[in-house]
């Protein structure tokens, strides 16, 4: 089981046991919901939504700058 | 857990906002984010629907998403976007500058577009290299010359306010580093609106107390097609750096931005005792373009475009 994550041009292959909330799959990445907005075809996500196997989510970068 | 609902109505919430205690649908959020820039524009009395703004486009989320709001808001919105030549795998300008062009063409909106190679015959990239002092940092001089073309473009225009889209991120990131350095003159001089002088318009910054997580937000619900790879050159940036900090404290203290931003605000009246700021007080201006110096004669952006010929 596992969940397809998008970020930018790479893909990002996370293995999961079971259906993880939207702020668990981004803890595993490294990431928070501070840093990345997670998106289901075209649909932004709150914290608490479930993502299941096979799920492939686009992940948004939310800090820039230079 | 029990689903996250909106608080305006019943609808799943697409963003939760810790640090405001609110969630919202997409809907709802759209609506909100509309809501807090006309609140903060009669706030600062940044300008009305009476005045024509120029509002300064990168390609990127915040100034689309910015236009797209000032947009439907009816104000007098006109872009500016300036291709600054620089390449990286992604033929950044380029592409960036086709994001600004498809956006104001949906939307039937005026884009002033300024090449940098085009019009003082080099890239930003080629103009640091020229320079001692741009060798190592092709952002100062990328900074330098932004500024000065968005100055004279907004004077050219006959747009006398400059609207760019620093967001509350961008203004925590840069008080931390001016507050770690006690860069006191920049520090008296950050504040949402910059009146016009010695040859400066008079700046504003409608989305100065939103989040870029919520600037963000606002561009995927709104279905705003914008350049998310990085500018090559901001690697290692320094306003990176601090906005990491910043968002590490914010993780854990839900709200820590905005107050440090905001507290800010209410502090600097008594801090500095101007309740008006103006980017130039007083000093000398440049013989050529009109603009502030800090040293008699042309100004750096003349004298570096001046060798260009």
């Amino acid at each position: 089981m596992s969940i397809t994550f998008l970020l930018r041009k790479q893909e990002i292959l996370l293995p999961i046991e079971k259906t993880l909330m939207v702020k668990e799959a981004l803890q595993r990445l490294g990431y928070s919901s501070e840093t990345h907005l997670v998106v289901r075809a075209g649909e932004l996500l709150n914290d608490n939504e479930p993502l299941r196997d096979g799920d492939r989510v686009k992940l948004v970068p939310v800090i820039s700058g230079g | 857990m029990p689903a996250m609902l909106c608080h305006r109505c019943d609808q799943m919430a697409a963003i939760r906002m810790k640090e405001h205690r609110l969630q919202f649908c997409k809907d709802h959020y759209i609506e909100w984010i509309i809501e807090q820039t006309e609140h903060v524009i009669h706030k600062y009395q940044m300008f009305t629907r009476h005045d024509r703004v120029l509002v300064a486009v990168s390609g990127g989320k915040d100034s689309l998403s910015l236009w797209d709001v000032l947009w439907k808001l009816n104000y007098q919105a006109e872009g500016m976007y300036i291709n600054l030549g620089i390449e990286g795998d992604e033929h950044y300008s380029d592409k960036s500058e086709s994001y600004a062009r498809r956006f104001a063409e949906d939307r039937g909106l005026k884009l002033h577009v300024v090449n940098v190679r085009a019009q003082y015959g080099k890239t930003i990239p080629e103009l640091a290299r020229q320079k001692k002092w741009g060798q190592d940092r092709p952002c100062a001089v990328c900074g330098m010359v932004k500024r000065h073309i968005m100055n004279q473009a907004a004077q050219d225009s006959g747009s006398p306010i400059l609207v760019t889209a620093h967001n509350l991120d961008d203004e925590a990131a840069v008080l931390l580093l001016n507050t770690m350095n006690w860069q006191v003159d920049l520090m008296r001089r950050q504040a949402p609106v910059l009146e016009a002088g010695g040859g400066l318009p008079r700046k504003a910054k409608p989305f100065c107390r939103l989040y870029e997580r919520e600037t963000a937000a606002y561009a995927v619900v709104r279905g705003i097609d914008y350049i998310e790879e990085e500018c090559p050159h901001s690697d290692g940036s320094t306003q990176l750096y601090y906005k990491g900090i910043l968002n590490r404290m914010e993780g854990d203290h839900a709200g820590y931005k905005l107050q440090f931003y905001a507290s800010f605000l209410s502090a600097r009246e008594r801090l500095f005792g101007a309740k008006v700021v103006k980017e130039f007080e007083e000093g000398q201006t440049c013989p050529r373009c009109g603009q502030p110096t800090k040293t008699e004669g042309l100004c750096a952006f003349c004298k570096m475009t001046t060798f260009v010929g």
